[in-house]
């Protein structure tokens, strides 16, 4: 911490010009970015302001007010927190360290976040002197601080990930391994000798084997996407590879169903900044929903716009429709419709949790809208990298 | 004389921009708090439900202070368009937030008074209904530090979910209780536990709207997307 606070004063040279390298948060809001012109104008300005020096710094770093606002959040702080980045400022335990917070130490304290995704941050505060802040006209130089954030999520979650999987696991597979038990109490007694009984017991056994090896799987997965949750993924993905992938992977669900997927689709070249597996996921669990649950012949529709910062992919089809009150429910962990009568389907109830836990690692959002007798229409958005 | 009119604008400015920090941390404090109402419920943990209702003398205080500080400001400096409306709204914004605050206490209060154990009463709706409040909560705060116009109308628009949320929560609490009575008990708790989750989304909303009103001097349609099956009143739930 306090070497980070010397290269900032060794990097001050004094007099000239500043002021230039400004992103401040204004106080209408919006960050501008600092694009690629910073390390050309670090070199032709005699005077470097310390939000030019914050803003080189490779971990998360933000400069505060003395009174608590937020005067500059660094690159790495803003990839890295991105929205959650307000609600760790106004943190109430930020305002407890700046309080407590003396010239010669440095405090380091514990942030917990819930939403968007639930984090814990290690934030370790240090006053930088009002020397180093050159004051504009008219003002006088204000003392700041300078917070470096530590995101300390993952281990955190590997710690709830597991009493949450032991938890759900129990209770979700207790049925199947319930009925399994009795069957095979069933093979060893009564039906011993018995072959057909037992070809028809043995059916039943695969399938409720192959129920409880579905959910576990899909538990797995969502562990792994929920431990992934608060890093924001990097990797540039073109769009016409989600969609050839997505394409490929649901030909035999397509066939197999008696459905039909149309996707009036131009490659555009649009890329954006995601984890494509998960994203291919995404689409393909709402597509597989919409055959699943839209009943034979269903017509799946998926259309893909673009807004200036954002990429909505558009799942339609035509089946039975959800009733509204279902609807805010769906993406919670186990959470099945009760069918009424109809094709009794079987799903693990893990499919919209993780669509959810994709789209908000993405910094996306999803929507779904629904009407009795007309259909369901799921709305993925992405924002596009600005 | 151009000395002093300078002076003159910059405190005002800076006294704008402290009326700003003071919302913001206020907004900070009532966050954390439902963030504990919730963990006190969902988690049943105790330390949550004794720290939320701690938080309750601070944001009084802090509510006070933004009062006298507006009134300051609106006596002194003879604020003007959108500055006027933005201490307009903040008079108001702190009466929601308090209020939100007050509903956090409750909720943790509450949480101590039952028990879920035996009552074998699955709470991953509540919770997930807690997310949705606190994420709206969360976007309306960002849109009062950042007079953000764009981000109050997505909270305007989404209290409807909260809504529906509230009315799922109703059906199945009451379902419960139908099938056994010894749960009526601690149904009846989660079911005003629900209920106080949905009022904090309403203030949520009223926030999103005051936002809005000083951001762009223009109001929202009085009547705001309801949900709950376009039922005006969501208490108006149709018993399972």
């Amino acid at each position: 911490m306090s070497a980070v606070v010397s290269l900032l004063a060794a990097a001050l040279i004094p007099g000239g010009a500043c002021g230039i390298f400004g992103w401040w948060l204004g106080r209408r809001g919006k960050p501008v970015e600092p694009r690629a012109a910073l390390p050309s104008l670090l070199v032709s300005i005699p005077r470097a302001r310390p939000e030019a020096l914050v803003e080189l710094l490779p971990v998360a770093a933000v400069l505060l007010r003395s009174e608590g606002g937020l005067s500059h959040a660094n690159r790495a702080a803003r990839m890295q927190f991105g929205e959650s980045l307000g609600a760790v400022i106004r943190h109430p335990g930020v305002h407890a360290a700046l309080e407590r917070l003396a010239a010669e130490e440095s405090i380091a304290t514990t942030l917990e976040l819930d939403v968007p995704v639930r984090r814990v941050v290690l934030a370790s505060f240090q006053l930088v002197p009002a020397e180093l802040f050159p004051p504009g006209e008219g003002e006088n130089a204000e003392a700041h601080v300078l917070v470096i954030l530590d995101d300390r999520s993952d281990a955190e979650a590997v710690d709830r990930m597991r009493a949450d999987f032991v938890a759900h696991a129990s209770h979700e597979l207790r049925t199947p391994l319930a009925s399994l038990v009795g069957f095979i109490e069933t093979l060893r007694g009564p039906a011993a000798d018995d072959p057909v009984a037992q070809q028809q017991f043995l059916a039943i056994m695969a399938a409720q084997a192959g129920r409880m090896q579905r959910l576990i799987d899909r538990l797995l997965y969502l562990s792994r996407v929920q431990r992934l949750e608060h890093t924001r993924p990097k990797s540039v993905v073109s769009v016409s590879d989600v969609v050839d992938r997505l394409m490929d992977e649901t030909t035999f669900l397509m066939r197999d169903a008696d459905a039909s997927l149309t996707f009036p689709f131009s490659d555009e070249g649009i890329f954006f900044l995601g984890d494509e597996d998960q994203i291919v996921q995404v689409l393909l669990n709402l597509v597989e929903n919409a055959v699943k649950y839209g009943g034979p012949g269903v017509d799946v529709t998926i259309s893909l716009t673009v807004d200036a910062d954002v990429l909505r992919f558009l799942i339609e089809d035509n089946g039975p429709g959800i009733e509204a009150r279902h609807i805010p429910r769906l993406t919670e962990r186990f959470y099945r419709i009760e069918s009424h009568g109809t094709a009794q389907v079987s799903g693990t109830g893990l499919g919209l949790s993780i669509v959810k836990h994709i789209v908000d690692r993405h910094g996306g959002k999803l929507v779904i809208r629904s009407s009795v007798g007309r259909g369901t229409q799921c709305e993925v958005s992405l924002p596009l990298p600005g | 004389m151009g000395t002093d009119s300078a002076h003159t604008v910059k405190s005002y400015e800076q006294e704008l921009t402290r009326l700003r920090a003071l919302m913001t941390r206020m907004g900070g404090i009532v966050e954390s708090q439902v963030a504990q109402a919730i963990a006190a419920v969902t988690e049943q943990d105790e330390q949550a439900a004794q720290a939320a209702p701690a938080q309750d003398a601070q944001v009084d205080a802090l509510e006070r202070e933004v009062e006298t500080l507006s009134i300051r400001l609106l006596a002194l400096r003879g604020p003007m368009a959108s500055d006027l409306r933005e201490i307009v709204a903040a008079l108001k914004i702190t009466g929601d937030l308090e209020r939100i605050g007050d509903y956090a206490s409750s909720i943790a209060r509450r949480s101590r008074k039952f028990d879920l154990i035996d009552g074998n009463i699955s709470l991953s709706g509540l919770s997930a209904m807690g997310r949705l409040v606190q994420d709206n909560l969360r976007r309306a705060i960002d849109a009062i530090s950042q007079q953000d116009a764009d981000r109050a109308l997505e909270v305007w628009n989404s209290d409807r979910e909260v809504d529906e949320y509230y009315t799922a929560m109703f059906r199945a609490l009451v379902t419960y209780m139908m099938e056994d009575p010894r749960k009526i008990t601690t149904c009846t708790h989660l079911l005003f536990i629900a209920k106080n989750l949905e009022r904090i989304g309403d203030h949520a909303t009223n926030i999103a709207e005051r936002v809005y009103y000083a951001v762009t001097g223009a109001t929202l349609p009085a009547l705001r997307p309801r949900g709950g099956a376009a039922l005006s009143d969501p208490d108006e739930v149709q018993l399972p």
